[in-house]
Formats: structure tokens, sequence, C-alpha cells
């Protein structure tokens, strides 16, 4: 009796714990999403005052057309590869140690891509005319062109937030019964609304689970043809140092370590802010932290091959973009390979340092800093030094797309804020999954945990 | 679907044996095209509006330097890198092989300004003013541009339809040197020679035959229809 | 109709489950709600074979055929020659057949698991908000003209 009595006990402290960030909303949390809005509301005034009066109020020109902009566009749909590939890839690797990690980097996935998706619209000349972009019957007989990379980018951007809103929700459905039958008033009501009746019966269980399995599946593929496309729009044009097959992979891999770096920093916070230490332990931070090196070791290895054999075969247009690139912007370059490479390699080789917070938190916030760095060195040096040199030029952010930029950024906060506000942020019935089956086993002088699998 | 053909195949060929530099191509289409006036703040940005370029080349050390001249302006590329990435159609290739661009259908991704590897398309990151009573000199064929619009030269096309209208007019084809762009009309050393390279009995076309032709980025495999004349093989200027 | 017991323990779930099949009840009559999922067959069995993956299919495919319809349809409408390349190209083509083809075939999944799941619920079913701290529920149902004595055999609080 007392067993059992424990381990009903449990599970409600469990369901307490991780349902702490439903709590009505403190103090902290107001000035927190106060503050966040006054920035968001700062970039949107930056962008209204942009819409108002001219595209000569952000840093571009000829020959640098693309910016800061489009810099935060490729950055976003970078972040957004952190939930896809974290959660599909863990979930399809039956990996025990992610269960306490999915739910935020399933919703960072979403709420980057639709940041994401601001950016194409925000860096237009003429932001209202942004609908002869979209393929409606119309009265001038005209249809947007496929054939454009910026098309297939609104295609894939649509399908990847549809179809990460859909992964996000699929999760959510037995936790959001879960709150469902913890709460009263409007709030009952709404999760009912969403739990979709939701009893948690066997055969509920039995297609869910199949259901989870073929989207973690289905999601991938669209994940990497989301920033392959993204890549294509920079590899398929003629511009030297653009055209380059490894562009898709380069972005993939980027994106991964972009990803995973930033769902370490957001592990970080809400450890401890929700004080979740017990389901967030130095193991799971561990785990993310070999997953990191592996994907930083991926991208030097990317990086140095795109480097070296410009370097090598030294065709005068495509090395004087990385040699412009490399002497107008050293200090960028430098923190970049800091960051991306040497920082992770060296630190995260060590297990005492993967399992510490302070080192974690810093890697990965300065990762996610040197990929945004990257793609900007992607981006603008390779547009100041085109073919013609009579034509060459330079670019510096302006303070309008500086703010915009931060606005977005404070945005997507903001709408994680407001997510964890309402939604259980650590995927509760995974987590109380892994408590069901998990018993200690006498094996020979010891006892040994051993976990019940599903076959 | 096949292309569709046309008798016009218009191209341009520029002699740089004969160019001075003097730059009255460069105003010649400011003022028939309402290219946008900048100011020196807009210039120093690196925003200006010329659709002809002329670059200028400085070869050699004192009391030796040289210097070349190469007008730029869109090449009209058969195989343009701009016309397929424009998510909106602003930029076509017309059956008449000119790459034409469509104001008030560009929304201003500048991803053809991107693309361009001659760097010959501007964009209008101000908007543009003419402040009475310069209005007076807007030329009333050619549409006044928005801001957030990208622009480019367009072998003065207002020109060329006003010569089709006349020709279809009178039941015949546009006879050879009837249109000329606003830049080869006001060249004084007859640099600048237009015309249908289709027509092999026209002056472009005879010209374009010359030992001395290349284009401009030829590895590139953009199929410019601009045709420049250099004496090949020693420097002179 | 339908009753519902709950447990605090799968071991005591399980007992009851045993018990009911012990009296008589078929395997398809008893089944448990749960706020985690137990290994198949530690309380009931399920049936193996779904078919909501055929949903799945279906939607891939019409999506890669309404893919096609978009690019290739859309440009033959309204033919505009960009660069050398041809009307219908291969490459946008294929790219945006599998990005459509891919986002039918996701939604195609979700609809298709509420479909077989049979969610939401038409009809008012037995529910405690016990299972969500970790009860088991058994629930029994049984079909007009039951054997109500065996109701209280292996029920318990």
């Amino acid at each position: 009796m007392s067993d059992a009595e424990v381990t009903v006990k449990s599970a409600t402290r469990v369901n307490d714990e991780l349902l702490s960030s439903l709590r009505p909303p403190t103090l902290a949390w107001y000035l927190l999403a106060f503050f966040l809005g006054v920035v968001v509301a700062c970039g949107l005034a930056a962008f209204t005052w942009q819409m108002m009066n001219g595209m000569y109020v952000t840093g571009k020109n000829r020959p640098v057309m693309w910016g800061f902009y489009i810099t935060g566009f490729v950055f976003w749909v970078g972040l957004s590869h952190s939930g896809t590939m974290v959660s599909s890839i863990l979930r399809l690797s039956r990996a025990n140690w992610r269960r306490p990690i999915l739910r935020a980097a399933e919703a960072m996935t979403v709420f980057s891509i639709t940041v994401a998706g601001l950016f194409p619209l925000i860096h237009l000349g003429r932001n209202w005319t942004f609908f002869y972009m979209i393929p409606y019957p119309n009265q001038r007989g005209l249809w947007p062109n496929f054939r454009s990379p910026l098309l297939w980018d609104m295609t894939a951007i649509t399908a990847y937030i549809i179809g990460s809103s859909l992964f996000l929700y699929l999760g959510l459905l037995p936790d959001l019964a879960v709150v469902r039958d913890r709460t009263t008033g409007w709030r009952h009501k709404m999760y009912a609304v969403l739990a979709m009746g939701w009893r948690g019966s066997a055969h509920e269980w039995s297609v869910y689970h199949k259901a989870s399995t073929l989207m973690a599946a289905l999601i991938i593929p669209v994940a990497v043809s989301v920033h392959s496309i993204v890549a294509w729009d920079f590899a398929v044009t003629v511009v030297p140092g653009w055209h380059s097959t490894i562009f898709p992979p380069y972005f993939v891999i980027g994106a991964i370590l972009s990803g995973v770096a930033a769902v370490i920093t957001l592990m970080i916070t809400i450890r401890k802010v929700f004080h979740l230490e017990d389901y967030l332990t130095p193991l799971h931070f561990d785990n993310m932290g070999k997953l990191l090196l592996v994907i930083s070791l991926l991208w030097t290895y990317a990086y140095f091959v795109e480097v070296q054999i410009t370097w090598y075969a030294h065709e005068p247009i495509e090395w004087e973009v990385f040699s412009f690139l490399s002497s107008r912007y050293t200090p960028q370059l430098l923190i970049m390979l800091v960051g991306n490479s040497l920082l992770p390699i060296i630190f995260l080789c060590f297990k005492k340092l993967r399992r510490s917070i302070g080192v974690m938190l810093v890697v990965s916030l300065w990762v996610n800093v040197a990929m945004f760095i990257e793609r900007f060195l992607i981006i603008v040096p390779t547009l100041s030094h085109k073919n013609m040199p009579f034509a060459w030029g330079s670019y510096s952010p302006s303070l309008v797309e500086t703010l915009v930029n931060l606005g977005a950024l404070a945005g997507f906060v903001l709408l994680f804020i407001l997510f964890a506000k309402f939604f259980p942020i650590v995927a509760i019935s995974d987590v109380r999954e892994l408590d069901v089956r998990k018993a200690e086993v006498p094996m020979g002088r010891t006892r040994v945990p051993s976990i019940a699998e599903k076959e | 679907m096949e292309k569709q053909t046309s008798p016009y195949k218009w191209g341009m060929v520029i002699d740089l044996d004969r160019c001075t530099g003097c730059g009255a191509c460069v105003v010649a289409c400011q003022a028939e095209n309402n290219v946008g006036i900048c100011e020196k703040k807009e210039i120093s940005e690196g925003r200006n509006m010329h659709w002809l370029r002329i670059e200028r080349f400085w070869l050699g050390e004192y009391p030796d330097v040289r210097v070349r001249f190469l007008p730029v302006m869109c090449q009209h590329c058969h195989d343009a890198p701009c016309e397929p990435v424009c998510p909106v159609y602003a930029s076509y290739h017309n059956p008449d092989g000119l790459n034409g661009q469509v104001y008030v259908r560009c929304v201003g991704t500048r991803y053809c300004g991107n693309n361009c590897p001659y760097a010959v398309r501007v964009f209008n990151f101000y908007p543009h003013e003419w402040p009475k009573p310069l209005d007076n000199q807007l030329s009333p064929d050619v549409t006044v541009r928005s801001r957030g619009v990208m622009e480019k030269c367009s072998f003065c096309i207002q020109r060329i339809r006003r010569a089709k209208e006349e020709a279809t007019a009178e039941g015949r084809l546009v006879r050879d040197g009837e249109v000329q762009p606003a830049c080869a009309q006001t060249c004084p050393s007859e640099a600048m020679t237009f015309g249908n390279l289709a027509d092999l009995r026209s002056r472009a076309a005879r010209l374009a035959r010359s030992p001395r032709r290349f284009h401009l980025l030829e590895h590139l495999g953009t199929h410019p229809s601009v045709i420049y004349l250099k004496g090949g093989g020693r420097e002179h200027v | 109709m339908e009753i519902l017991g709950i447990f605090r323990d799968i071991e005591s779930a399980a007992k009851a489950v045993a018990g009911l099949v012990r009296v008589g009840f078929t395997e398809d009559q008893i089944d448990s709600l749960t706020s985690v999922p137990y290994p198949e067959g530690a309380l009931v069995r399920t049936k193996q074979s779904s078919w909501f993956r055929w949903l799945a299919l279906t939607g891939g495919l019409s999506g890669a055929l309404a893919g096609f319809v978009l690019v290739a349809g859309t440009a033959s409408l309204y033919p505009v020659q960009t660069g050398d390349k041809p009307i219908i190209a291969i490459y946008p083509t294929a790219i945006i057949c599998f990005e459509v083809g891919m986002l039918f075939a996701i939604i195609g999944t979700m609809v298709g698991m509420f479909l077989e799941m049979g969610l939401p619920a038409l009809n008012k079913r037995v529910y405690d908000p016990a299972v969500a701290e970790g009860c088991i529920g058994i629930s029994l149902t049984i079909h007009g003209g039951g054997r109500c004595g065996a109701l209280h055999a292996g029920s318990s609080d």
C-alpha cells in the first residue's frame, strides 16, 4: 500500500512541479512581458518608419542590396531547426534523456519560424504589394513566378510553420488533458477544447504512438528541405562566393548547430526560472553537449572545406570575396570562428565542463552570436565585391535594421513566455512515462536501473 | 511551350576605341528616362541612380598614364540571371530580346539586383522628386518610378515601341537607324550603334561581326546583347 | 453503457482486469484510461494494425499533385519567359511538389489520427480527473442486456 501511495503522490508532485509555470503571472512576469513588449514596439516603430520613408533608412546600397534583414531571416530559419532536429531525431532514436527537453525545443521551432517568416515581408521595397507573391486567381491574370527561389521559400516556410505547429500540438495533446483536469472556469473550457476529449485510453495511446513516430519521420525532410531552399536563395545565383554546391548542407549543419545551442540556452533558462533542477539534470546537459560537439565538428569541417578549395584554386573573383571578408571584417570573423569551432570543440570534450551549467551557457550563447555573424559574413562581403570592380561597395547596418532585429528577438522571447504561461513547458506525460517504466533490478552484486521499452 | 519569336533582336555595339568618356550618354539617358536626380549624400552612400555608368580605369605610372573607359548599361542578356529570380515576374524576357522591367509589378525584393553580375540594376532607395519647374523636363512616355522599385536601362523601349507602332501602321518592319536610344543618339564620337542584330545587313549587325568584338563577363554565359569592340593585342588609348 | 473503476497503481488495476476476464468479459469490452502509456499487454491488449497512415499517404500523393498543378498550371495559364528557362521547369516543379506533398502528408497524419481515435467524441464518455494525477482507470463497456451481477467483482476505490 505504501509503495502505491508513493507512486500516486509522486505523480501529483510531478504534475505540480512541471505545471508551476502555469500559475497566475507574478509581477516579475508582467515586468518582463512589458519590457519585451517595449522592445517589440521599438522594432515595429522602426519598421513603420522605414515603410513610410523608404529603404534609404537601412544601410543597403548598390551592390549590397541585402543586409541585416536577410541575415536575420536566415538566422531565424536556422534556429527553427532546433525543435525538429533535437525532437525528431531523439524521438526516433528512442533516447530517454530527450523527455524533459522536447517541449521547449518544439515550441522554439514554431516561434522562430514565425519570426523568420516576417523578414521577407519586412525587407520588401514596397511592402504593401507583398500579396503579388501569393498565388491566387486575380483580375491581372498573373501568378507568381515559381521558378524563383523566393517562392520556394514561401512554400517551404508555410509548410514548415503548419507542420511544426501540428507537431507541437501533437506532443501537447496528452498534457493538455492533464491541465484540463486540473483547471476550472474559462481555462478548463479552453483546454477541454484543445484536448479534443482525450481520455488516455489504450487505443488512443496506441494510435498516438504511431502518429508521433510518423510525424517525427515526416518533419525531418521538411526541415532539411526548408533550410536547403533558403540556402538555394544564394547558391542558385551567379554571384561568386555564393554559387557553391556546399551551401545547402552547410546551411543545414549551421542551422542544427544554432538550434542545439539555443535549446541548451533555453534549457538553462527554464531550469532556473521554473525550478526544474530535478528534471533537467547534468546528464541532460552532458548529452546535449555531446550533440553540440558533434555538430560543431561538422560545421568546422564544412567551413574548412569551403575556404580551402577557394584558396587552393585561387580563382581571382572567388578568392577576392574571402580576402575582402578577412580584411574588412576581421574581428567578426574571429568571433565567429572562436564561437562556432574553438570553444565548443575545446570545452565540450570534457565531461566535467559539459555538466557545468555556467560553461554550457557561455558556449551556447556564443555559438548563436557567432552564427548570426556567420550569416552576415556569407551575405554582405560576397555582395560587396561582385564581378565588376568598379561597382564594389560596402555595408554597415543602420539603427532601423538593428532595432527591427532586436524587436524580432524580443518578439520571439515574448511568444515563448506567453506559451510557457499557458502550456506546460516540459512534456509531462513523457517524463512520467519514464518513471512508470523505470525499475531497479538486482544484477550480480549491485542493483541497476532498468527501463521497460515498447516493442 | 515554344518560345515566342520576333523579327527583331535588338542589340547595341559599343566601340571602345571611339569612346572618349565624355559622359554625354549618361546625361542623355537621365533626361530621356526620368532617372532620379541624386544628391551628393545619396551618391556617397552608394545609391546613385545611373542606368548607364562610364567605368574608368587608370593604367600605368606617371608619365606613362593611360585611361580606359567602359560604358556599362543593362546588357539585356539572353540568359539573364535577373529574370528567373524575380518572384513576381517584374523582370522578364520579351520576344524582341529585351530584358523588361515592369515597375508597377516590382515588390522590391532586390534579388534581381543581387544576381546581376554587371551590377547595372538600380533600386529606388530614396523617393525622387522633380520640384517645379523641373517637372517640365519629364519625358511623357516614361513612367516616373516610386520608391521601392528596381529599374535599369531599357534600351529606351519607349522609342522602340513608338518606332514599331509607326512601322506597323505603314505595314513594314522598323528600318535600320530609325530607332536610337538616347545614349546612342547623343554620343558625339558615334561610339554606340543600336540596331536589329537579326537583320544581318543592319549597321549594328555588321559591326558585331568585327574581329575586335567581345562580351563583358563572357564566361558567365549570360549571352548579352551588348557587344563591345576594342583593338585587341595592343595597349592603346 | 460504460463503467469506470479507479485504481491507485498498476498492480491492482491489472488484478482487476484479470478478474474481469476470468468472470467472462471479453478483452475488447475492457479498456484502460491512463495519463502515461503502459507497455502493450500490461493492462489491456490493443489492435496492432491501424489505418490512419493510409490517410497520410493519400495526403502526400494528393499534395504532390496539388503542387504540380500549382507550379505547372499557373505557369501555363500566363507563360512569361524568364532567362533561358523553360516555362515548366523541372527542378522548381519537383521542389514545390515535394513541399506541398509533405505538408498534406503531415495534415493527413493529424486528421487520420484524430479520425481513428474517434476524437472529439460525439457522445459523453466516462472519465475521472484522478487519471491525470497518476491513477489508472479501468472501464468496462456493457452492451444492452449484459450481466449486471458481474459489476461488483474486481472494482474497488
